[in-house]
């Protein structure tokens, strides 16, 4: 029987997070749907897993046709970051999937002139603040009290829209399609720091652009990719201190992991590598572009690593691919 | 008492003496009394005198020895105890005689006694003989069966109703206990039975002979009316002049009838509604029957034979297997020889895929177009439909590929979703196959058609439910829906092949107003060409739709390349079976700086989202979804070379933003907002 082509086929995930017990896999993908998986009955299968089992437990549609770029878990609500608006959904209507309706919505004002509503590129919460930090495609990050729902700061020190978010104790540190990495000081709210990694003759790409799609830190580094390779730079000296010799058109995945580099993009493989840059493990995937990476230890340990394809990887080890989920 | 005796044994002795001439009566008479005596004297009182006397002697005995010892001199008590020692002895013997005689006696009566026991148990043992003797002669008597249970008889209800009163009357209280009325029941039921089964037998003998005579009566009104055949043969063949002249064409409409009678079942079901709803909906549908007439009066006398002797058909049928694996055998051994003779495989591949002299033709046209013949034939022995089908291509077709799309054997295929007519919709045909050593179907379509499952419907044979059903309903349900949708694939078809005939020479065809469409693309489009289902699989940037199998070798494939300047974009197009309603599927490939598919690029992955899955406008699509495709396609093609790299590609198409979003999305969306517009919503 042959079977008919239709857009699930097509289907590209953006974005995916845990729930906060760390038993559901809760993935958005371009066509404004949420899918949740039974990650714990996938990852420790009490019996062998049919077909069925490896497709969503439920769905629902956030805003038909308008991706999910964002998915954020705080332990009340999930927010989700579509086009023009945040969505916040209650957990247990999430996880059973019945009459599913948030609770409350953000609309981020619109660009004056833009014919395009603004897509939320990257969310981050600060629980002891109960800030909600938005990278918008308005080139703005937004400081959302989540209390109140009210606008506290805007910061829009980028001249392009931002592809990502991370926080490092008093600074947030951002990524943009400008070829920016700005470290904010999250008390002032101005730019403390910057790196342009571009601007570097062994980082940049030129024929791949400018544009920074993912960053990760810690104390003592920054790590950060996009357009140019993938790089680590000394947290206080903002200079580089390796490149990553992998071979991608362009990261969109870079994590900080147990003093490891997890990196992905537009590669067949996802790696892992150590600070100087030996490759641990590579991991082939089903996406063409690597979109998204979330992992977690407790209560199992599982990496989850989804991107344009209606595939996702599932590795209980972070070294080879145990399972495949399909989101139809 | 014992002097007496002793006196009296002296008197015998005496006598004995005495009367010499009765000797031996006196002997006798001796024994007589002797016995006597011994009878009437008591044992014990015998016992005590004995003991006395012995007393006597042993006294007598002491006696002397006390005088002995004393030596005394008178002696003649010594002399008197002696005597009466001897005395006293003889009384001993003489009971000792009385005792012996008295033992012979018991003995003898003892004797007696036992000869009597003996035969008193003699006469027992055989009377016990005899009882079983007896007892196995009743069991014999009781298990006896007369010859009449074996007969049946009317019920004993149905013998009191239907029997004349004279017999029934005793039975009225008949009563089940009493042996005799039971006998005298059974004799009377038996007796009606007789009596009944005489009558009918007389009443056989006499419908034979009535259906004799009716048989007789049969064969001479045959024959009148076999010569009345030629008779109106003659008189129909003498109006012919009459009907040209009038202008009637009833013979033509007769022999189509007749024909129409000879055909097999399943196509004269379809016949009759495909006829009948040509008629009722006037559609420019030409329906003919083909074959030979006399051939199929033939076949149909056989098979008129066939199905009155089914039963033994059946059977036959059952005891084939066996024979078969002889047949294979026998094929072995020949086959080390060489063969000789005809292949018996062969002959029964021929027997089994025997197909009925007559078939039905249905000529299906549109205006100006193309016409399709679909030549419907039936296997008697595989009870399947079989259609092939030919198209005739109007001239002012020329195009190769568009000759393709007509000519190909599957316009007629997945008319109904996975209906390829490759397999059989039978489910004994495997079996049947595997008979005559035929592994698949798929084999023979060459050389006897498909066997689609609608053509199996407009026939009314329903093999869903694994039963032959020569229900006119599932066909007349079936030829409606069969009609039009074979209609609509032709219309589909002629709209495809206007389409490519534009198409194979570089001409983009207009697409109607209605659809929102960008204007003027710089890329153009430079090749089209056909391809294979082989090839296709052989594209690297296919792969992922061949893995899901989302094409398959009954589909049609193109080859389109579409310029601007440096960049070459090659299209690899798939067209279903049942276009408009499944789009044709697009598998893009842009060179330009390296080969970029959907498998590394996210972009030409998007774009082929877009073309592929962004269409839901039905059969109405069917005269410009194909060029549609390809020209959104040149005009995405310019989108993202514009976008991509502004410096080479001048900007001509309108789009805000060249990228945006966290997945760098491309502006693929066209909206029409004045001259249109490009965005990524």
């Amino acid at each position: 029987m042959v079977r008919k082509l239709n857009k699930a086929f097509y289907n590209t995930v953006l974005s995916q997070t845990f729930s906060p017990c760390g038993n559901y896999l809760i993935v958005g993908d371009i066509y404004g749907v949420i899918s949740v998986f039974h990650l714990s009955k996938i990852v420790q299968p009490e019996s062998n897993l049919n077909k069925e089992e490896l497709t969503p437990k439920n769905k629902f549609i956030v805003t038909e046709n308008f991706q999910i770029n964002s998915l954020l878990t705080t332990h009340t609500h999930l927010i989700v970051g579509s086009v023009g608006e945040i969505y916040a959904y209650q957990w247990k209507h999430v996880k059973n999937g019945k009459n599913v309706q948030p609770v409350w919505t953000i609309a981020i004002p619109e660009q004056k002139g833009a014919f395009n509503k603004t897509d939320i590129n990257c969310l981050l919460c600060n629980d002891e603040a109960g800030y909600i930090y938005a990278g918008c495609g308005d080139n703005n990050i937004y400081v959302i009290e989540i209390e109140s729902r009210k606008f506290v700061k805007t910061l829009n020190k980028h001249k392009d829209y931002i592809h990502c978010l991370t926080i490092n104790g008093n600074d947030m540190i951002s990524g943009g399609e400008d070829g920016l990495v700005n470290i904010w000081d999250l008390r002032t709210y101005k730019v403390s720091n910057k790196i342009q990694p571009h601007l570097s003759d062994k980082v940049a790409r030129s024929e791949l652009g400018i544009w920074i799609g993912a960053l990760s830190s810690n104390d003592d580094y920054v790590l950060c990719g996009g357009g140019p390779r993938l790089s680590l730079w000394h947290y206080r000296f903002l200079t580089n201190s390796s490149v990553f010799p992998i071979d991608d058109k362009g990261i969109h995945v870079a994590d900080i992991y147990n003093d490891k580099v997890l990196a992905g993009g537009q590669s067949k493989l996802f790696y892992q590598m150590s600070f100087v840059g030996d490759i641990i493990s590579e991991i082939p995937t089903s996406a063409v572009t690597t979109y998204s990476a979330i992992h977690q230890q407790e209560p199992f340990s599982v990496l989850c690593i989804a991107g344009s394809s209606p595939k996702i990887d599932i590795c209980n080890n972070f070294m080879y691919k145990n399972q495949q989920l399909s989101l139809y | 008492m014992v002097k007496e005796t002793n006196s009296s044994i002296k008197k015998k002795r005496k006598t004995t003496g005495t009367d010499n001439d009765a000797e031996t009566d006196i002997y006798k008479k001796v024994v007589d009394f002797e016995e006597k005596e011994s009878t009437n004297r008591e044992s014990s009182m015998d016992a005590s005198i004995y003991f006395s006397m012995c007393q006597d002697i042993k006294a007598t005995l002491k006696d002397i020895y006390e005088r002995k010892c004393l030596k005394t001199v008178d002696v003649t008590g010594n002399k008197e105890g002696l005597t009466d020692i001897c005395i006293k002895l003889c009384i001993i013997k003489k009971l000792n005689r009385i005792d012996k005689i008295k033992h012979v006696f018991g003995k003898e009566t003892l004797s007696a006694e036992k000869q009597k026991c003996d035969s008193i148990k003699l006469s027992y043992q055989n009377l016990v003989y005899e009882l079983h003797h007896l007892v196995a002669e009743t069991n014999k008597c009781l298990a006896f069966k007369s010859k009449d249970e074996e007969i049946e008889l009317v019920s004993f209800e149905e013998f009191m109703k239907e029997a004349p009163e004279s017999l029934t009357q005793k039975f009225k209280n008949y009563s089940e206990s009493n042996a005799e009325e039971r006998h005298n029941l059974r004799l009377a039921r038996l007796e009606w039975e007789l009596t009944q089964r005489k009558n009918l037998a007389e009443m056989c003998k006499s419908l034979v002979e009535e259906q004799k005579k009716l048989e007789q009566d049969i064969v001479e009104r045959k024959e009148k009316l076999n010569m009345l055949r030629p008779l109106l043969m003659n008189i129909i063949n003498a109006t012919k002049p009459l009907q040209e002249h009038l202008d009637v064409a009833f013979d033509q409409l007769r022999g189509e009838h007749k024909l129409a009678f000879l055909l097999p079942d399943p196509l004269y079901i379809f016949y009759v509604n495909v006829v009948s709803y040509k008629n009722v909906y006037n559609l420019s549908l030409v329906i003919n029957i083909l074959g030979d007439q006399d051939e199929a009066m033939v076949f149909k006398e056989a098979q008129e034979v066939s199905t009155s002797s089914q039963n033994d058909e059946d059977s036959e049928q059952e005891s084939d297997l066996p024979e078969v694996e002889e047949v294979v055998e026998v094929k072995k051994r020949r086959h080390r020889k060489s063969v000789q003779q005809v292949d018996p495989m062969e002959e029964k591949k021929k027997q089994l895929l025997e197909r009925h002299p007559l078939s039905v033709e249905i000529i299906a046209s549109i205006e100006k177009g193309p016409s399709i013949t679909a030549t419907f034939h039936y296997y008697t022995k595989l009870k399947i439909i079989t259609v092939t089908s030919k198209v005739n291509i109007p001239s002012n077709i020329t195009a190769n590929t568009a000759r393709e799309i007509l000519s190909g054997d599957n316009i007629l295929g997945e008319l109904k979703e996975g209906d390829f007519g490759t397999d059989s919709p039978s489910p004994t045909t495997p079996f049947q196959l595997k008979k005559i050593g035929v592994n698949s179907y798929q084999s023979l379509v060459a050389e006897i058609g498909y066997a689609y499952t609608w053509a199996q419907g407009v026939c009314g044979l329903d093999f869903l439910s694994k039963q032959k059903l020569d229900s006119d309903s599932v066909s007349s349900a079936n030829v409606e829906s069969v009609v039009k949708v074979l209609l609509k694939r032709l219309a589909a078809r002629n709209d495809l092949a206007k389409q490519l005939q534009q198409l194979e020479q570089n001409i983009i065809p207009k697409i109607p107003t209605s659809v929102e469409a960008p204007s003027n693309p710089v890329s153009a489009l430079v090749k089209w060409s056909s391809t294979t289902y082989p090839s296709f699989c052989q594209s690297e940037f296919t792969q992922s739709l061949v893995e899901e199998e989302l094409v398959s070798s009954s589909d049609l494939y193109y080859s389109a390349t579409i310029r601007r300047g440096n960049a070459n974009m090659q299209a690899l197009i798939v067209l279903k079976n049942n276009y408009p309603e499944v789009p044709p599927i697009l598998s893009l490939c842009l060179n330009y700086n390296g080969a970029y598919h959907s498998a590394n690029c996210d972009d030409i992955r998007d774009l082929e989202r877009i073309l592929n899955t962004e269409w839901k406008r039905g059969e109405a699509s069917s005269s410009w979804l194909l060029s549609a495709q390809i020209y959104y396609l040149c005009c995405y093609m310019d989108v993202y070379l514009e976008s991509v790299d502004p410096k080479v590609f001048p900007q001509n198409s309108m789009f805000l933003k060249s990228i945006c979003g966290r997945n760098r999305k491309r502006p693929f969306k066209f909206t029409k907002v004045g001259t249109g517009l490009f965005s990524q919503y």
